[in-house]
């Protein structure tokens, strides 16, 4: 019984934020080499011929991508670049997104000035608007990292 | 969701670049027509460069590509430098570049098609969007402005996916074109 709940608060701790990276292994270009795909809105690191996802990245969640890409030094500096950028943009886009949807709800109300829904949407439109930009350079700083990355391999 | 609305803010951010590149491109076909002669030139040269480039190493000729408000900017080797810009309906000689690596070019034709798809549905989705929202600011109280509204956010969440199954599409071509690179 014991086992079984260690089993299931492990399976909940990989499932709700726990690491989801493949640590990176050695090998030639056919084997190890990286790339970024998207699937269903949710995107993926994936290793090699046959596409095996090794990371995925969505929401709120930042993946260790310095791991995954550890034995090139280029490729770690980029994806420093990466972590600090994607969680953070990610924060405020979703900031800015919670920030639109009180306005629309304040905007609903009647006896509310108008100047605080108008701010609102404002405010949360310009949030998105960097929260998004932030997440831009995260995404090009990760698909650099893969690139020096993959330059180590051999062919 | 929270993807769901970055997409949807890129999108409608990125429609007034796609409509001036459209422009720009409809402005541009008079010269290029009587630049035929010296655009065939101009491929044959760029097939030589690209038939030299399955001999080039990594460092030099490995391309890779990022994005920017919905431009993708193809770049190559180290020196990180830009060959061509990518997106909503403009196509910088993709076939061209690739054409050295066979699965490369699968890959790219892939790209190429729902780029096409998810750039026209995002920008009929993005213009329905608008519309109905002018008309529902203008105190229309008939059924059309959430008619447009829910078919334009629909159109821009169906171009969304297609433009992410496209960027897919492109990062497994540039995948095979870096593999056949000599090292």
């Amino acid at each position: 019984m014991t086992r079984l709940l260690l089993g299931l608060c492990f399976g909940a701790y990989l499932g709700f934020g726990g690491p989801s990276v493949l640590s990176a292994q050695g090998g030639s270009y056919d084997e190890s080499a990286l790339r970024l795909e998207g699937h269903q809105g949710d995107l993926r690191i994936v290793r090699g011929l046959d596409g095996t996802v090794v990371a995925h990245i969505g929401g709120l969640r930042t993946p260790d991508v310095s791991t995954l890409v550890s034995p090139s030094e280029k490729a770690i500096a980029e994806a420093k670049i990466f972590s600090h950028d994607y969680g953070p943009g990610s924060w405020i886009a979703a900031a800015g997104i919670v920030a639109i949807g009180a306005g629309i709800g304040v905007y609903q109300m009647h006896d509310v000035e108008r100047s605080i829904p108008t701010g609102l949407t404002i405010g949360g439109a310009a949030l998105i608007v960097y929260g998004a930009n932030r997440v831009q350079n995260a995404y090009n700083a990760l698909a650099r990292s893969l690139w020096w990355y993959n330059r180590d391999l051999k062919k | 969701m929270a993807k769901v609305f970055i997409a949807l803010v890129m999108s409608a951010a990125v429609m007034v670049s796609g409509a001036s590149a459209a422009a720009q491109s409809a402005e541009s076909d008079a010269p290029r027509v009587a630049k035929g002669a010296a655009g065939s030139a101009v491929g044959a040269a760029m097939r030589a460069e690209t038939t030299a480039d399955s001999t080039h190493s990594y460092d030099a000729g490995a391309l890779r590509f990022e994005t920017r408000w919905g431009n993708v900017s193809i770049l190559r080797g180290s020196s990180n430098t830009l060959i061509g810009t990518a997106g909503w309906f403009r196509d910088p000689g993709l076939e061209q570049m690739l054409s050295s690596s066979p699965r490369a070019l699968r890959e790219v034709r892939g790209y190429e098609t729902q780029n096409f798809r998810g750039s026209l549905a995002g920008g009929a989705g993005a213009l329905a969007t608008a519309v109905g929202i002018v008309v529902a600011a203008n105190g229309s109280n008939d059924a059309s402005s959430p008619i447009l509204v829910i078919a334009g956010v629909s159109g821009m969440i169906w171009g969304a996916q297609h433009l992410s199954m496209s960027y897919a599409a492109l990062s497994r071509a540039l995948w095979w074109y870096n593999r056949d690179l000599s090292r």
